[in-house]
């Protein structure tokens, strides 16, 4: 039969056709063909006349490229050169790898499922803190021009207070003294009592200077801000809500501007309703009132208790500003020797005020997470590795069809960064879901947790994260796959020796990257749960089970007298103790562990008054009798405060065991005198010391106890007790409705608010270090786990490359131990080689984490050398498996097998 | 085929049925384009005659239309030949060249007198 094939190939040659479809449509053809000649010859034709009839059907010679023109695209192309030419057409190119990629991916759902889901771990924890990241350290306050508005402190270093809060007199001066604010403003912590329509609140909330809402740059979302009459005593009678409060109490009230209500037993009128989420300076405040100083107020150098926050001229620098304020503080120490000689003053950018606190344990978080997805890199690239061992053939064939070394790169490339977008893709659904649970551990004190979202910088970061990721980890094998003997691979069976000796070096050193960046992050993380654990077992001084605490805060105006409110106290304990379940019930200032009370400055009967300003400083505390009973404290000496300590007797004082070591040491301290004023005073203000109660953590938990004392309610006058405190034989949450009905079976219209139980608190204030501790603690699992799937990978891996190998020992005679110890030494080296880089980054960069760390240096030995041993367990672990999968080799098979 | 004016008629009226020829072929089973091709010869009396040139660029065009589609086919003894068979589309598009073509011939035999059998 004749061949029509040249016949068919000359005609088609104008078109350019691709190789493949040519040879398509040749096939085709040149069968017709053969189909008609054949007809031909059975309907008795002779063989030339069916050639002829045959070679009829192609018609004239242009025809068959003209029709075809019409339908078949060509495709520009110049002969494969093997070995040279560089492909012309890029965009081609890159579909086609795209296209290939994707086929690889398909194909390999194991392969890729591995890869994909170590990816998404890495990324989609970097999305998720970067988002936290992102909104608390990164976006601008919501304030016009937020850079230039700063807090402004009292500087008393010299007593332990770098940023004390002012006193009235003080930021007066500094108001009206200085030269480069725009404008300063003060504010007061003060509690409200809403009463009336519903049940009596108690709401947190600001005194405010009239120009604190005009320098922030917010106008109000209803109404208008105070003005600068209403900051007068007896102007005051206003009030600003917060956008919540108006919401949840006031039922959104579009009328409400105008409206008055009783606040702290007063008719105060609503002025304005903020915009939501303005939250200043703290999220818990709900309405602001005028600061309004009265004259008394505006006098005052001694009461330390204003927060000021100041803007900044435009133009005027940070050094600038606190240099002014220096020189004016300097003044002040002059002109005020008896009040100002420790006072400086710290101007403090808001910014920095704000995240402070958590930015040193974000940063370490975002650090985490970059060495977590640095593992996963390794690990997928160690997966890439493997695989492109696997497929030499493929690349030699590439390769000698013409395939550039460049040309393998990129395909290679291509593939590993369609894994890291798909691993980007999930990641962000990991963010998503990360998030939402992150938000509930991030601590209240973290300003705008609340605000964080994914938004288009986390999405162009995450982005970029998977690009860069899938370059990072598909260069290593696209460099070793484009880098081989051709020879060797073409040949059938054929042992790459030398590819397979640097593949195992380029492993080699991925597992070494993944075991010292997991050590890195176990050690941190491990540092941190030992803190964590320390500050746990801390002992607050009190036991926090069963106690029930809530706020009961007494109006002013309606119990202005001390005798009326020590009465109210006395009946309500007195009620709550009766009711079934309460063991017993008492009043305090303030409970431990909140970050406020009261202080005060004392003198010693028989000493010598020592100079302005030195004066030692002693937490107090006024209490009710039951007080140490219902915490727990034990008393360590003398009696406790009780029932016949009444007004008209001296008073008397309880002292804590630091106070009486700090002030009596080697001495007595019961009954000894002490006075809050100068020793001249009159012997009526003399308090005894009558007992020693064991310390309590007063403020932290981190923070060693003060000196403190605690008096009586009903003698002491000056502070007035706001917190109950219940310990009960039950459940204590629930008796909280119980409790609070028995409050207001005393007044109807008293607030109970912040019911919550000790065990809350005492849990609240660790949140951060618990936050800290379990995100480092969830990531160093992660890259353990990551870590210890690359090591077996590897050993799994290399090992199967030397089944022949291990089959030729055993063949030979080898124990099966002893094949056992060789392949595990093998992984065992590798990971002791990454320990040791682990341990020197770890002493280099543990140092970072200095001030998230608590009774634990960042060196600890025992942390270091726990952790050490538990990845080396780990990965002799993962490396005994494989390990042991190889001593089982039958010794006949292994040698066959090639 | 005696006359020119016949013979222009033939190639136009060969252009515009072929589509709807060679998706009524292969309506009920897939065929290969020799089968086709002797197909329409056959049934036509030798009217209509399809070569090489003319047929697949033609079969190319209705599938890259996706009316048809083409899959190699290897049979036991056989050389593996190419089969085109219907594609969904392709049934939509038969249908209505069906009927456009009945209502052509029908308006053509309305004028020219010609009636069916």
């Amino acid at each position: 039969m004749p061949d029509w094939k040249d016949e068919i190939r000359k005609r088609l040659a104008r078109l350019k056709l691709s190789p493949a479809r040519e040879a398509e449509i040749v096939d085709e053809l040149a069968q017709h063909l053969d189909d008609r000649y054949q007809q031909s010859l059975l309907g008795g034709a002779t063989e030339k006349e069916a050639y002829q009839a045959a070679r009829r059907e192609l018609a004239a010679s242009d025809v068959l490229a003209r029709e075809l023109s019409r339908v078949e695209r060509s495709v520009l192309q110049d002969p494969v050169v093997p070995g040279a030419q560089r492909r012309k057409n890029m965009g081609e190119d890159v579909w086609q790898d795209l296209r290939y990629g994707l086929r690889m991916i398909i194909k390999n759902p194991a392969f890729t499922a591995i890869a994909v889901i170590a990816l998404a771990l890495g990324i989609g924890a970097n999305s998720a803190i970067f988002s936290v990241v992102n909104t608390v350290l990164l976006q601008p306050l919501p304030y016009k021009d937020p850079d230039r508005l700063v807090m402004v402190w009292e500087d008393i270093s010299a007593k332990g207070f770098p940023r004390d809060t002012p006193a009235a007199a003080n930021y007066i001066d500094w108001r009206d003294q200085n030269q480069v604010f725009e404008g300063m403003a003060a504010m007061a912590n003060e509690s409200f009592n809403l009463t009336g329509a519903g049940d009596p609140e108690r709401i947190d909330g600001r005194r405010v200077s009239a120009s604190l809402f005009p320098l922030l740059g917010v106008e109000p979302y209803l109404g208008r801000a105070f003005s600068p009459e209403e900051d007068q005593p007896g102007g005051n009678k206003v009030v600003i809500l917060s956008n919540g409060l108006w919401k949840r109490r006031f039922g959104a009230d579009m009328n409400i501007v105008g409206k008055a209500f009783t606040f702290n037993g007063e008719s105060v009128q609503v002025v304005g309703v903020m915009p939501p989420r303005f939250q200043f300076p703290s999220p818990e405040d709900e309405l602001w009132v005028p600061i309004a100083f009265t004259n008394q107020q505006a006098a005052s150098r001694g009461r330390h208790y204003l927060q000021v926050i100041a803007r900044l001229k435009p133009g005027v620098s940070l050094p600038q500003a606190r240099a002014e304020m220096d020189t004016i503080a300097a003044r002040l120490k002059q002109q005020y020797p008896e009040t100002n000689a420790y006072v400086g003053v710290a101007v403090v950018p808001l910014h920095e005020q704000l995240v402070g606190d958590v930015k040193p344990a974000l940063l370490v978080l975002l650090g985490a997470v970059g060495f977590v997805l640095l593992v996963a890199c390794a690990n997928v690239a160690n997966l890439l590795l493997a695989r492109a061992a696997g497929r030499q053939k493929e690349i030699a064939l590439r390769v000698a069809l013409g395939a550039s070394r460049w040309r393998l790169i990129r395909q290679f490339l291509t593939e590993s960064v369609l894994l890291a977008a798909l691993g980007g893709a999930l990641g962000l659904l990991l963010a998503v879901v990360g998030l939402s649970v992150l938000k509930s551990f991030i601590p209240e004190t973290i300003s705008q947790a609340q605000a964080i979202t994914i938004d288009t910088k986390v999405l162009l970061f995450t982005l970029g994260v998977s690009l860069l990721t899938g370059v990072i980890f598909g260069l290593a094998p696209a460099m070793q796959a484009s880098n081989f003997n051709l020879n060797e691979s073409l040949k059938e069976g054929g042992r790459d020796s030398s590819v397979g000796a640097r593949g195992n070096r380029i492993r080699g050193l991925l597992v070494v990257t993944e075991v010292a960046v997991s050590l890195l992050l176990l050690i941190g993380a491990g540092l941190l749960i030992n803190s964590f654990l320390r500050l746990r077992s801390v002992d607050p001084g009190f036991r926090a089970e069963n106690l029930l605490t809530m706020k009961v805060v007494l109006p002013k105006l309606k119990y202005p007298e001390h005798a009326q409110r020590s009465a109210f106290y006395t009946e309500v304990t007195r009620r709550v103790e009766a009711l079934p379940g309460v063991k017993s019930a008492a009043v305090t200032t303030n409970l431990p562990l909140y970050l406020q009370g009261n202080s005060i400055t004392i003198n010693f009967d028989g000493r010598p008054e020592p100079p302005p300003g030195q004066r030692p400083v002693v937490v107090t505390r006024v209490i009710s009798p039951n007080y140490f009973t219902t915490m727990s404290m034990p008393l360590l000496a003398g009696r406790n405060i009780n029932d016949q300590d009444k007004l008209e007797l001296p008073a008397a004082v309880v002292i804590s065991e630091t106070m009486a070591k700090r002030f009596w040491p080697g001495e007595d301290p019961i009954g000894k005198r002490i006075v809050a004023g100068p020793l001249n005073s009159p012997p009526e203000e003399w308090m005894t010391v009558i007992g020693i109660v064991k310390d309590v953590r007063q403020f932290e938990l981190v923070a060693e106890p003060k000196p403190q004392m605690y008096l009586s309610y009903q003698q002491a006058s000056f502070f007035e007790p706001n917190d109950l405190v219940v310990k009960t034989s039950v459940d204590p949450v629930s008796l909280a409705a119980t409790v609070r009905n028995a409050v207001w079976g005393v007044d109807k219209d008293q607030p109970v608010s912040n019911i919550r139980t000790m065990e809350e608190i005492l849990s609240k204030s660790i949140a951060r270090q618990r936050f800290t501790m379990l995100l480092l603690g969830i990531f160093a699992g992660v890259a353990l786990l990551l870590a210890a799937v690359g090591i077996y990978g590897v050993m799994s891996y290399s090992l199967a490359q030397r089944t022949h190998e291990i089959g030729i020992r055993m063949a030979l005679g080898a124990q099966r131990s002893h094949v056992l110890k060789l392949a595990v030494g093998q992984g065992l080296k590798l990971v002791l080689i990454g320990v040791a880089i682990g341990l020197a980054a770890a002493f280099g960069l543990t140092r970072v984490m200095k001030s998230l760390l608590f009774g634990v240096s960042a060196t600890d030995p025992t942390t270091i050398f726990t952790i050490s041993m538990l990845l080396v367990g780990v990965a002799l672990l993962a490396s005994y498996i494989p390990a042991r999968r190889a001593t089982k080799v039958d010794p006949l098979v292994a040698l066959r097998y090639e | 085929m005696a006359y020119k004016g016949s013979r222009i008629l033939d190639r136009e009226l060969k252009k515009g049925s072929a589509e709807l020829l060679i998706l009524s072929l292969v309506e009920d089973q897939p065929r290969h384009g020799y089968d086709i091709g002797s197909l329409i010869e056959q049934r036509s009396g030798g009217m209509l005659k399809f070569n090489v040139a003319s047929l697949y660029p033609l079969l190319y065009r209705l599938e890259k239309r996706r009316w048809i589609q083409g899959r190699w086919v290897e049979k036991a003894g056989q050389r593996r030949r190419r089969y085109y068979r219907l594609t969904a589309e392709g049934k939509k598009v038969l249908a209505a060249q069906r009927n456009s073509w009945k209502e052509f011939v029908e308006a053509i035999s309305h004028i020219t007198g010609i009636k069916h059998a």
